[in-house]
Parts: C-alpha cells; structure tokens; sequence
C-alpha cells in the first residue's frame, strides 16, 4: 500500500451554506496502480484530489504515504511527493524549458539538480511532443499541448502518487492518447495515480471509485 | 496687501470670504445641471474650512510647545490615520491588515521623516515640530496611496492567477514562491506613480512643497533643493511602505499549511 487516507472529512462553507463534502472518505492506492474515480458533477471529486494532496484548509483525517504519516512531512515535501495537476494547464510565462525545469526552481528541490536539454528532449519526443522546441513560447501552445507539458513536467519530478483531475477533459484524440501513454507509463514504474474522469470507455483503470453524497464506495466491474 | 518680514502677502477673513466666490460658482452650475451636488459641495466646502482651520491652530499651538512627546504622539496618530486609510482602500485584502499596515506606517514614517529631518535637513533639535510633522505628512501622505496600491494589487492579482498558484503549490511551491510574481508586480504597480511625478516635476508641474516655498517668499532655487529632497524621500517611502506592508500581509491569504485559499473557500466571503 503506497497511499492510504483515513476517515476524510471536509466541510465547504462556500455556497450554499456549511455542507460536508467528504464524510469520512477512505482510500488506498498500490504501487503500480490506476484508479478512476467518478461520480456526479459538484460531488466533491476535485475536492478529494485537493484534500489527498494537502491542498485544502481544515481538512481532518489521515494520511500516509509508505506507511508514514503526513504530518510527518513538511506541507511542501508531501505534495511533491503526492502531486496533483489540476485540470486547467498553468503554463508560466516564459519557454518550454523555463516551464519543464519550474519545479527545480523551488525550495523543495534545491539540493536535486534539474534534467539536462536531451533528457526534457527525451521526454518531449515520448510524449509526441517532438515538434515542439524547447525555446518555445509556452503561452503558444494549444490546449493539447499544453495539458500534455504540464503532465511531463509533473513526471519529470518523480512523484509517488500522481493525482490527475480530468486529464483528458477538452483534449483532441492525440492527445487523449499520449496522455494514457504518459499515464500508464509512470504506473508501470511504481507511481500510483487517481483520475477524475468523465468520460467511458478507457481500460486502463484496475479500479473505480464513485463519490456521492459525500461517501466514496467502490464500483463492480 | 498685508506683506508679512518673508515677502508673503497676506490673506485674511475678507479674502476667504471671497473665495467662497469659487465654491457658489460650482453651485449654481450644479443646481442649473441637476448635479445634485450642492448638498455634499456645502459640506465639503465647510469641513475643508473647518479642518485646515484647525490645522492651523493645532501646529500654532504645538510649534509654541515644543515639546519632542508631543512632537512624536502627533506623528503616531498621523501614521494610526494613514494606516486605517490603507485598510480601506484595499477591500480585496483578507481581514486583519490593519496591524501590518500600522507596523508599515510606523517603521517607513519614522525612518524616513528622520533620516531626512536628522541627515539631510539637520534639523536642531530633532524634534523641531516646524520641520518634522509638515516632512511627516508629506512622507505620510504620499507614500500611504502607493502602499494601498500595492496591496489591492496583490490581491486582485493572486485571485486571478489562483490557478496558477494552485498549479505551483502542487508542485511543492512555498507561498512566497507561489506568490512571488502577484507581490512583484502589485510593488511595482505602487511605485509607477512615484516613478512618473518624479520623471515631470518641474515640467508637467510644480510639485506642492516647491509651490508653497515660492509663495512664502523662499528663493526658487532653494526651494528647488528642497522639492528634490521630498521627492526622493517620497520614493524611498513608498517602496519601503509597500515592499513592508505586501510582505508582512500576503502570507495571510495562505493557511499555516501553505495553501492558498481562493474564493470560493472563504469563511463568510463566498
């Protein structure tokens, strides 16, 4: 068991008035596993991505990671280790590079020294991103193109969890199918990754979730 | 003419009277418009009357005591009323910034006022009410619009980039690496201002200070020195006044853990 969340519980005071969101969630993720989780619009699933990777005030329950509890970990070092990319692309002003090589910018990673040009290259090309030069404005990009960088920059960090919120949302079909590829990629080389997703008809998942009413049970495949 | 020792002519009650000449022609322009404006022009007309009045009489009063306590007990009030103006002008800013904005007054008035009554103007004694407080107010006055305009943008600013912060934070992102950007331009936003009055003084227009040393009879040249000095001083204190005030109240968007709380997670602010 890679990841495992205990008892999740998060109340939204934001419209309409004190709702919970997540009553007492569980979870746990394997290495090497994809989970799906899904369920109606507004139930909560964004919230739970926000919530596993410490990023939503006052949430209670708990969380470990290789059997070691979060509070063990500095905010900043558990989320680079249990990443969520959220599902709007941010590109940063500046290149390609500048934006593959953000992360090595902060504090978090200021002993790791960031991957050379023929690595990011690399990783371009295996993401059939080979047309795209590293000197490229990133705010050039197309949409595609740039969920797809932003993914890769997420990897390239060596996670342990990766947490995907509705990575193939508004993608062309290429790029439904480079980010399976990227996906099912990292899993095989021991990363653990939850997807929000909406859309069917995708094989890759070992598992599905559905959240409702707060509760998350497990779906009979 | 009443010409006082220094060269000034005199105004007295019959020239204030006249004055109010100004105020009436506004008032039949607005009432033949329908402005609607009398009411609030009366208002304003009297306080303007009755506050400078008392300006007057108060710095009378404390130029005549001499006294350094009562000297600095005015500039805390003066930086208490900037601090509390601030807060209003930044409605965007999450609440309980008023005490970073009263630190910021307080250590950017002082520090500025003195080092230019003290190491500039070397005024004797330091506490010389005739140069500190006028110093104060205008280190005061100018500085506090470009400090509001700082921190307004800081958070105008991280509210519209919450995606990215939000992207940044995931990857492990402190909140001053996750702010960094909104803090630089919202301190830059505040100091253009400054940047500009300096860039056309004494072309587009004769700065205040200069203006009323003029009318007192000081030589323009000296009062040029002067206008230069407040100038620069205005500068240091509106970049030091905005640096402080966005530093010490940014974090306060951010939970202890880090994370940035957007909108719609806002506690009585949905």
């Amino acid at each position: 068991m890679l990841l495992s969340a205990e008892g999740l519980t998060f109340t939204s005071h934001a419209d309409p008035g004190p709702h919970v969101v997540l009553d007492r969630v569980s979870l746990t993720l394997d290495a090497g596993e994809i989970v799906d989780v899904r369920g109606p619009s507004g139930a909560g699933k964004t919230t739970l991505l926000r919530a596993l990777a410490r990023l939503l005030p006052d949430v209670t329950g708990a969380l470990t990671l290789a059997g070691r509890l979060a509070t063990d970990y500095e905010p900043a070092e558990w989320r680079s280790r249990v990443t969520l990319l959220p599902q709007t692309a941010a590109m940063r002003p500046g290149t390609v590079r500048d934006n593959l090589l953000m992360p090595w910018s902060l504090k978090v990673r200021s002993v790791d020294s960031p991957p050379p040009d023929g690595v990011l290259d690399q990783a371009l090309h295996d993401v059939g991103l080979a047309e795209i030069a590293l000197g490229r404005d990133a705010s050039r990009l197309s949409v595609g193109q740039a969920a797809r960088v932003a993914l890769l920059r997420a990897v390239l960090t060596g996670p342990s969890v990766l947490l995907l919120d509705e990575p193939d949302a508004n993608l062309d079909d290429e790029s439904t199918a480079q980010v399976s590829v990227m996906t099912e990629r990292f899993a095989a080389g021991g990363g653990a990754v939850l997807r929000v997703r909406h859309q069917r008809g995708d094989v890759m998942a070992q598992r599905t979730l559905r959240l409702a009413g707060g509760h998350l049970t497990e779906v009979e495949s | 003419m009443n010409e006082l020792a220094g060269g000034v002519i005199e105004i007295g009650w019959l020239q204030l009277a006249i004055s109010t000449g100004f105020v009436v022609v506004v008032g039949i322009l607005s009432m033949r418009l329908s402005l609607g404006l009398e009411r609030d022009l009366a208002l304003a007309t009297i306080r303007t009357f009755l506050q400078l009045i008392a300006l007057g009489l108060v710095l009378r009063w404390v130029f005549g005591i001499d006294s350094p306590w009562l000297v600095l007990a005015i500039l805390v009030l003066m930086m208490a009323a900037a601090a509390q103006t601030i807060v209003k002008r930044a409605p965007d800013a999450p609440p309980g910034i008023l005490g970073s904005s009263l630190i910021t007054m307080l250590l950017t008035g002082f520090i500025v006022t003195f080092a230019v009554t003290g190491l500039i103007i070397q005024v004797e004694p330091w506490y010389r009410a005739q140069y500190v407080i006028p110093i104060a107010g205008m280190v005061l006055g100018n500085s506090m619009n470009g400090i509001a305009l700082s921190l307004e943008r800081t958070f105008a600013d991280l509210d519209a980039r919450s995606g990215e912060v939000l992207a940044l934070t995931a990857l492990g992102a402190t909140p001053w690496e996750a702010a960094g950007d909104s803090v630089r331009v919202a301190i830059r936003a505040g100091l253009i201002p400054t940047i500009n009055a300096m860039a056309a003084a004494g072309i587009v227009f004769i700065p205040g200070m200069m203006t009323g040393q003029v009318l007192a009879g000081a030589d323009p040249l000296a009062a040029s020195y002067y206008q230069i000095v407040v100038m620069l001083m205005v500068a240091a204190a509106t970049a030091l006044g905005s640096v402080l005030a966005v530093m010490l109240s940014y974090r306060r968007r951010f939970t202890a853990d880090g994370v940035y709380i957007e909108k719609g997670y806002r506690a009585g602010k949905p």
